[in-house]
């Protein structure tokens, strides 16, 4: 891979570790409010208090904020696995999974529970900057390496066979 | 002259061949990396189709709002349970206008609901019954139930079955009314909430002179108790339903927060703590 294109593809996967960073101190916040029974910090009234105790709260026993703190480890580790083509296919795909579930418990928000929990939001919005990046980064794959890098390489392998 | 002229020619003759070979490898890198996409694209089709799958089995599981299908079928035996059911989680507890439970009771439990609410549905179907049981029913609680306008779209429906309800009041039904409609509750925003829903409601509760009903439904007061309630709860910067307020009976009532409407534990450890007062 060429500097610039390495430079690019590093300083893309930083701003991804940056914003799980984030989603992780936000779900973090979440799950300890759950589990302390407190009111979480809301500029919008009792909102995120309506959202955090409502019956969509927990999925199957399971409190969301919980599985969005897992969900954001499991992203973070893709990201800071050996990068490759499978370590972005689970990036992506668990990007998806938390944006998919992301955009659910905001439907939830809108039309059953008539409340918009600020932090809910906020994680919504980085899961789907997130997915974006991830989506496109997957498809994009390794950037190819530059035509005068390959030739060097090549030239660089030479002698070894005559070697052999 | 003529070595020159092999020469050229094998200079050609290479060219051309390396020429072939650079098409060739083009085209094969060309052919490589259209697989490669062909294949993160059926991968991304598949995470995708998974995660949509996931989501709606998540959104049918979890009921309620979008998915809910608990419409019960006029005359059905389902209707004839569910009248049961209410009777029995109900019945024989004194009724007064919106108030369930006896005006001596020491703890006043103020419920803000929207009939078309799933999430008060969820609240009145799981936590309520036991609090009933419990508190209701041994005098130490009376619960007042409030309107709050946050899950039905037309704020005329929204009036029309909230009077219907305290119509029902008037002849000291309304808990077996409003009892009825959740537990009937219908898909949301899909506008079941007709003069024919409300009729049939009205058939189901018990104790429910009907012609009189259907004439108290037209009584001012009602109307006037709506917006009374809707500024009780914006006093209070309500915003949302089930909310709540709850103190000592005749005394200042206080938010009840950070309690989940299906559980009914948080409301349990409040009423013990004001039963101690």
């Amino acid at each position: 891979m060429s500097p610039a294109a390495s430079t690019h593809s590093r300083n893309l996967r930083i701003a991804m570790i940056v914003l799980t960073v984030i989603g992780i101190g936000l779900a973090t916040y979440l799950t300890y409010v759950h589990y302390a029974g407190i009111k979480p910090a809301c500029t919008a009234g009792e909102s995120c208090t309506k959202v955090q105790t409502s019956v969509y709260s927990k999925v199957a026993g399971v409190p969301v904020a919980l599985m969005g703190l897992i969900g954001y480890i499991a992203i973070l580790a893709s990201l800071l696995a050996p990068q490759g083509e499978n370590s972005r296919l689970a990036t992506m795909a668990l990007t998806l999974i938390g944006f998919g579930f992301s955009a659910y418990l905001t439907y939830r928000e809108l039309f059953s529970i008539h409340a918009i929990c600020e932090w809910c939001v906020s994680s919504a919005v980085i899961l789907t900057i997130l997915t974006c990046l991830s989506t496109w980064r997957f498809l994009r794959g390794e950037e190819a390496p530059a035509p005068a890098q390959s030739t060097a390489e090549h030239q660089a392998q030479a002698p070894l066979t005559p070697a052999s | 002259m003529p070595q020159v002229g092999n020469d050229e020619e094998d200079l050609t003759r290479k060219e051309r061949r390396e020429q072939a070979r650079a098409q060739r490898k083009a085209v094969e890198e060309a052919e490589a990396a259209r697989a490669v996409r062909r294949t993160r694209m059926t991968q991304l089709g598949i995470v995708v189709a998974i995660v949509v799958v996931a989501i709606v089995v998540i959104a049918v599981a979890a009921g309620g709002g979008g998915s809910s299908n608990h419409t019960v079928q006029k005359g059905s035996a389902r209707e004839a349970s569910t009248v049961s059911k209410v009777n029995a989680e109900i019945g024989g507890i004194s009724q007064r206008g919106n108030v369930l439970g006896a005006a001596t009771a020491p703890v006043t439990l103020v419920y803000f609901g929207d009939l078309e609410c799933p999430v008060c549905r969820e609240f009145t179907l799981t936590a309520l019954p036991s609090l009933i049981q419990k508190y209701v029913r041994t005098g130490k609680l009376r619960v007042e139930y409030r309107s709050l306008e946050t899950a039905t779209r037309e704020p005329e429906t929204f009036k029309t079955q909230q009077i219907a309800a305290l119509a029902a009041g008037a002849q000291n039904v309304m808990w077996n009314f409003i009892e009825l409609f959740y537990n009937e509750q219908g898909q949301e925003d899909s506008g079941y909430v007709t003069e024919g829903y409300l009729s049939n409601l009205a058939n189901q509760t018990t104790g429910l002179n009907k012609a009189k009903w259907e004439e108290d439904r037209h009584n001012p007061a009602y109307e006037n108790a709506v917006t009374t309630d809707a500024q009780l709860a914006n006093s209070n910067k309500f915003n949302g339903t089930p909310a709540f307020l709850i103190g000592r009976t005749g005394g200042k009532l206080q938010k009840l927060e950070e309690v989940s409407p299906s559980e009914a534990s948080g409301f349990e450890s409040a009423i013990e703590s004001l039963l101690k007062k």
